[in-house]
C-alpha cells in the first residue's frame, strides 16, 4: 500500500490524545482499586498498561487499513466472530457460572467483546448495500438474524448484559438510519410484547438483580449491597473528595469489582464531585469526537462506523456510569477505556482505530 | 475502488449531519442526566453518604465494666466475677452459617438444636454484627472451638464476666441475682441508659445497688474492612468497674444460721441491737443464684416457681406472719406507759376468759392462778394479757405498734420487702365493710387475729427494747467503695426514732424477758446459757383458728394449717450485742421448735467472738 501523506495530516490527534487520557487517568485509578489487594502475579494496574499497549498496536493495524476493505470482509470477519462464540460454548472457561472466555494461544479473551464491533461493521455493512429503496420485511428478517445469533449465543453463556447490549446497539442503528417511523414502532411493539416473556427466560439471578435494583434495600446483603455501597462511596466523595488512594469504601474493601465495573466509584469517591465531573466532560468530549467524525465522513459506511462506534462507547459510559449511580441495574458493562479488562480495552482501541481510520480518509475520498 | 465509489454515490452528507445533530441532543440529555444524578448524590446527600461510609467502616464496640464485688463486714468475697465464653457467628464472613454450625456442633458433640442463633440480637441494618449461638460453653468445648478456629470462618468466641456467688443458697435471698435485661424492663425510664443484652440486677442486693455495682462502659472506635476484620483502633475509652459493697453480713455466722435450721422453711435474722447493723439473715428453702448468671433454664425456672414452699421469697423481710405471744411485749410496753397498770398489777388467770358470749382461753389449760405482768411474760400468760388488751382497746394497741416500727417498712436496702398489718377499727371497715368486733381485740392483744408483722419488723421492735428505746433503720451496707478500695460512702447507723416508752418501763419487760429464759418456767427455756444470759420471748402464731374440740389431735393437722414457730431474743441481758429473730414457719412450738435454732445460733455467735478475740 502507497503511503499517503494526507493520512498523517488528517491523523486525529486530539481525538487519541482523549483516549489516551482517559486511559491514563482509568490506571491511576486501578491502581488505587487494587494496591493494596493481595494477589499472585502481575498487579492489575500493570496489565492494563500491557493491554492499552496491546490495543495501541491493533489500533494502528485497524486504522491502516482503509476501512473500506474492512467493509468489504464484514460478514467473513462477522462468521469468524460467531465461530469463536460457538467455540467458547464448548470450549470456554467457565467462571462465576457463567461461559464467558476462550483461551487461544495462550491469551484468554471475551468474543462477546469483540462481538459488539464486529455487529457494529457489519451493520454498517448491511445498511450501506441496502441504503436506497426503504426496508422490507426480507431485509428485516436479515437484520434480525444478523442480530439475533450473537444476542442468543451471548445470553445463553449467560451474560445478559452484553446481549442486551447488542440490541442497544442494532436499535442506535436502525433510529439512525431511519428505516421508518411504522418499522420502529413495530419494532418497539415487538420488543415490548417480548419483554414479559423474557422473564420466563431469566436465570433465577438474573430476575434477582432486576428486583434488586427496583428496591436496593430488599436484598442488603446480597445484589442490592453492591448497588448500595457504590452510592454510599459515590456520595462521600462530596465535593472535593477523600483523595487519591484515600477512599474508604475503596480501600477497605466495601466496593465489589472496583477495578472493573465499578471502577468509575472509586474515581468518584476519592476525587468527588469535581473530579468526576471532569471526566464526565472528558468522556463527552470524546462522544462529541465520535459524532464529529460520522458527521464529516464522506459516505455512508464510514458514517456508519464511526456512529455505530461511538455509540459503543456512548451506551458504555451511559449504562456504566448509570449503573453506578444506581439509575440502571447492575449489569457486567465496563466503562470505556477506564475499566480493567483485556478484552474490552483491545477491543475498544481496535474500534478507536475505525473511527480514525474513517476521519483520517475523509479528505482522500473527496478527490 | 469501485466499491467505494458505490457508496458515495447516491450520499447524501446533509441528511447525515442533520441525524447527527439529533444525536447530539440525545447524549447531551444522557450526560446531563449523569451530571444531575453524580450531583445529587454527591452534593446534596453528600453529608448523609459521608456519614454513612464513615458508619461501614468505623464500628463502636462497647467495653463493658466489670460488676462489683459484694463483701461481707470482713472482707471475705461473697460475689466474685468469672469468666465464662460465649461462641458467636458474623454471617457475612461465615457465608454458610448452616455450614458452620453443623462444623461447631461436630466439634463439640452437640445435640442438634443446641445452638440457638439470636438473630433477634443483631441489629437491623448492621453488617458483620457477630450473632451468639452458643452461651456458656465448656471448657471442652473452648479448647475445641479454640483450636479449630481457623476452620470455622466468622466464628468468635466473646469471653463474658459471670458472677460467681461463692456462698450459694447460703445468701442467695441478700445478695439476689444477676440477669439480661428483660424487653419489659428497656421499656421504662429506669433503664433508659441500658442496652439489649447488658445485665443487670434482679434482686437483692444486685437489685437493690444496680447503679453502683454496674460501673461505667468504655468504648472503642475500631476501623474496620468490608469483612469485618479489625485493622485499627482509633481510640478508646476505658470502663470503669462498678463499685465495690462491703456489707454488714458476717459470712460466718450467716453459715452458722443457715446450719442451724434442718429442713424447715423459716427465717433467722440476727441484728446488733447498739446499730441495727443486720449480722445474718437466712431464709429457707432458697435457691442457686449461680443458676441466673447465664440465663436461668426454663425447667429450673418452673421448678422454682411452682415450688409450693416459694424459695425465692426471702422471708425474712416479706413473710408475714401473725406475732402470736412476740406481740404481748408491745401490749406491755403499751400498758405500763399508759398508766393502765403497774409492774405489780395482778390478775387472776383460771385458764379462760369471757368476752361477750366467746370464751377465750389460754394456751394453759389449768391457768397460771394469780400473776403480775412480770410471770404474765416469763409464763407467757394469755389470760393476762386479754386484760391488758381490752383495757388498752384496739386503737391505743395500733398506736404502740407503729410505734415500734410494726405496720411499715423498715427500709432495709433491699427490694421486696413487706409492710405487715396493724389493725383498726378503719382499716377493717375499709377492708371489710365490718365494724371491729370486741372479740377482735382480745385476739390481737396476744399476737393473733389480722396483726402481721415480717421477721425483721419484730426484731427491731425487740431491739428497740434491748438498747433502751432506739429504733434503728436496719442496716445491712457498711459501705460502697471503688475498685482501687477508695470509699465512695459509708453509711453510719440511722436511728429512725425512740420508742415512747420510759426507762423503768423498759427495765421492767427487759427483766420480764429475761426470766422468760431463766426463770424457772419460763417459755424460752431452751436459751439458758450460763453466761451472756439471754433474754427472750417465744411466739406461736396460729395459721388457722381451730375448734376446741379439736385442739387436741394437732399432730395430725396437715402441714399448712400448723402453727409457725416464732422466737426473739437478745443477748447479754446487760448492754446486749445481739438479737434474733427465728421464726420457723408451720414448725408448731415456739419454745421447742424455734427456741432451739435461737439457741444455736446465740452460741454460735458467741463461740465466733471468741474465736475471733483469740485470732
Amino acid at each position: 500500500m502507497k503511503f499517503d501523506r494526507r493520512l498523517l495530516i488528517n491523523f486525529d490527534w486530539v481525538f487519541l490524545g482523549v483516549i489516551l487520557l482517559i486511559s491514563a487517568i482509568g490506571i491511576l485509578n486501578i491502581y488505587s482499586a487494587s494496591h493494596n489487594m493481595y494477589m499472585r502475579g502481575e498487579p492489575f494496574y500493570t496489565k492494563q498498561i500491557y493491554w492499552l499497549l496491546v490495543g495501541l498496536v491493533l489500533m494502528i493495524i485497524t486504522f491502516s487499513v482503509d476501512y473500506h476493505t474492512i467493509i468489504r470482509y464484514a460478514y467473513l470477519i462477522y462468521l469468524i466472530s460467531i465461530a469463536f462464540l460457538f467455540m467458547v460454548s464448548l470450549y470456554g472457561d467457565i467462571t462465576h457460572g457463567s461461559q464467558r472466555w476462550l483461551v487461544l494461544w495462550g491469551f484468554s479473551f471475551q468474543p462477546s467483546e469483540l462481538m459488539k464491533l464486529v455487529l457494529i461493521i457489519v451493520l454498517a455493512r448491511y445498511f450501506s448495500d441496502n441504503a436506497q429503496g426503504g426496508y422490507h420485511l426480507g431485509n428485516i428478517l436479515i437484520l434480525l438474524a444478523i442480530v439475533g445469533v450473537p444476542f442468543y449465543m451471548i445470553a445463553r453463556q449467560p451474560d445478559l448484559g452484553t446481549a442486551m447490549f447488542l440490541m442497544i446497539l442494532f436499535f442506535s442503528f436502525v433510529v439512525f438510519v431511519g428505516v421508518g417511523w411504522k418499522l420502529l414502532v413495530s419494532f418497539i411493539a415487538g420488543g415490548m410484547t417480548l419483554t414479559p416473556l423474557c422473564w420466563f427466560i431469566l436465570k433465577d439471578y438474573q430476575k434477582e438483580r432486576i428486583l434488586t435494583f427496583l428496591n436496593p434495600e430488599r436484598d442488603p446483603l446480597g445484589t442490592g449491597y453492591h448497588i448500595i455501597q457504590s452510592i454510599i462511596a459515590v456520595g462521600s466523595g462530596n465535593i472535593w473528595g477523600k483523595g487519591f488512594l484515600k477512599g474508604t469504601q475503596t480501600q477497605l474493601k466495601f466496593l465489589p469489582e472496583q477495578q472493573t465495573d465499578f471502577a468509575f466509584s472509586v474515581f468518584a469517591e476519592e476525587w468527588g464531585f469535581v473530579g468526576a465531573l471532569a471526566l464526565i466532560f472528558i468522556f463527552f468530549v470524546l462522544i462529541l469526537l465520535g459524532l464529529k467524525i460520522a458527521r464529516d465522513s464522506r459516505d455512508l459506511p464510514g458514517a456508519l462506523l464511526a456512529f455505530g462506534v461511538t455509540m459503543f462507547v456512548f451506551w458504555g459510559i451511559f449504562i456504566n456510569i448509570g449503573m453506578v449511580l444506581g439509575i440502571f441495574p447492575v449489569v457486567g458493562i465496563p466503562l470505556p477505556f477506564f475499566s480493567y479488562g483485556g478484552s474490552s480495552m483491545v477491543v475498544l482501541m481496535m474500534g478507536a482505530g475505525l473511527l480514525m481510520n474513517v476521519s483520517m480518509r475523509r479528505f482522500i475520498l473527496q478527490s | 475502488m469501485l466499491g467505494n465509489r458505490n457508496y458515495l454515490i447516491g450520499y447524501d452528507p446533509g441528511e447525515s449531519r442533520n441525524k447527527i445533530r439529533v444525536f447530539k441532543w440525545l447524549v447531551s440529555c444522557a450526560f446531563l442526566l449523569l451530571i444531575f444524578r453524580l450531583g445529587n448524590l454527591q452534593v446534596f446527600r453528600g453529608d448523609e453518604l459521608r456519614q454513612r461510609s464513615e458508619d461501614n467502616r468505623i464500628r463502636v464496640q462497647e467495653i463493658k465494666p466489670l460488676r462489683g464485688l459484694i463483701m461481707d463486714a470482713y472482707g471475705e468475697i461473697l460475689v466474685d466475677n468469672q469468666p465464662s465464653f460465649d461462641i458467636s457467628i458474623i454471617p457475612e464472613i461465615a457465608k454458610d452459617v448452616e455450614l458452620v454450625k453443623d462444623k461447631l456442633a461436630d466439634l463439640c458433640n452437640w445435640e442438634e438444636g443446641t445452638l440457638l442463633f439470636e438473630t433477634a440480637s443483631q441489629p437491623s441494618g448492621k453488617l458483620f454484627v457477630p450473632v451468639r449461638v452458643a452461651k456458656n460453653i465448656g471448657r471442652y468445648e473452648l479448647a475445641a472451638v479454640a483450636t479449630n478456629l481457623l476452620d470455622l470462618p466468622g466464628v468468635v468466641v466473646d469471653v463474658v464476666p459471670v458472677r460467681e456467688y461463692t456462698y450459694g443458697k447460703m445468701m442467695a435471698h441478700i445478695l439476689g441475682y444477676v440477669g439480661e435485661i428483660s424487653a419489659f424492663e428497656m421499656e421504662g425510664d429506669v433503664f433508659a441508659s441500658y442496652r439489649a443484652g447488658d445485665i443487670i440486677g434482679k434482686y437483692g442486693i444486685e437489685k437493690y445497688l444496680k447503679g453502683p455495682l454496674r460501673g461505667k462502659s468504655g468504648g472503642q472506635q475500631v476501623e474496620v474492612d468490608a469483612a469485618g476484620r479489625r485493622l485499627d483502633v482509633l481510640g478508646k475509652i476505658s470502663s470503669v468497674p462498678g463499685h465495690n459493697v462491703v456489707l454488714n453480713i458476717d459470712a460466718d455466722l450467716q453459715k452458722i444460721c443457715w446450719d442451724a435450721f434442718r429442713e424447715q422453711a423459716g427465717t433467722a435474722v440476727v441484728m446488733d441491737p447498739r446499730t441495727g447493723s443486720v449480722m445474718a439473715m437466712v431464709s429457707r428453702p432458697s435457691f442457686d443464684p449461680n443458676l441466673f448468671n447465664r440465663g436461668i433454664s426454663g425447667e429450673d425456672w418452673k421448678k422454682l416457681t411452682t415450688n409450693p414452699l416459694c424459695p425465692l421469697q426471702n422471708r425474712a423481710i416479706s413473710g408475714q406472719y401473725p406475732p402470736g405471744s412476740t406481740y404481748k411485749l408491745i401490749i406491755a410496753a403499751a400498758a405500763l406507759e399508759e398508766g393502765l397498770i403497774t409492774e405489780n398489777t395482778k390478775i387472776l388467770c383460771d385458764g379462760t376468759h369471757q368476752m361477750g358470749n366467746r370464751t377465750f382461753r389460754c394456751w394453759k389449760k389449768e391457768g397460771h392462778g394469780t400473776v403480775d405482768l412480770h410471770r404474765a411474760i416469763v409464763e407467757s400468760c394469755d389470760v393476762y394479757f386479754y386484760n391488758l388488751g381490752e383495757m388498752l382497746g384496739v386503737e391505743r394497741i395500733a398506736e404502740y405498734s407503729r410505734k415500734f416500727g410494726l405496720g411499715s417498712k423498715t427500709g432495709i436496702s433491699l427490694p421486696g420487702e413487706k409492710a405487715g398489718l396493724v389493725p383498726t377499727r378503719e382499716w377493717k371497715l375499709k377492708r371489710f365493710r365490718e365494724p371491729w368486733q370486741r372479740g377482735e381485740t382480745t385476739s390481737l392483744s396476744i399476737g393473733q387475729g389480722f396483726a402481721l408483722v415480717t421477721p425483721l419488723q419484730l426484731l427491731r421492735a425487740y431491739c428497740a427494747v434491748a438498747n433502751g428505746g432506739i429504733l434503728y433503720k436496719p442496716h445491712l451496707i457498711k459501705k460502697i467503695e471503688t475498685a482501687e478500695g477508695k470509699t465512695v460512702g459509708e453509711f453510719s447507723p440511722e436511728p429512725e426514732s425512740t420508742i415512747p416508752i420510759s426507762k423503768e418501763n423498759i427495765d421492767i419487760l427487759n427483766y420480764a424477758l429475761w426470766g422468760a429464759v431463766n426463770e424457772p418456767h419460763g417459755t424460752g427455756w431452751a436459751l439458758k446459757r450460763a453466761e451472756k444470759d439471754v433474754c427472750g420471748k417465744t411466739g406461736t402464731a396460729q395459721v388457722v383458728s381451730l375448734p376446741e374440740d379439736e385442739e387436741e389431735q394437732k399432730d395430725e393437722i396437715q402441714y399448712r394449717f400448723r402453727d409457725h414457730a416464732l422466737f426473739v431474743c437478745f443477748a447479754p441481758y446487760r448492754d446486749p450485742e445481739v438479737a434474733v429473730v427465728v421464726v420457723v414457719e408451720h414448725g408448731g412450738h415456739g419454745g421447742s421448735v424455734a427456741a432451739p435454732i435461737a439457741r444455736r445460733i446465740v452460741d454460735g455467735y458467741f463461740d465466733l467472738g471468741q474465736e475471733r478475740h483469740i485470732r
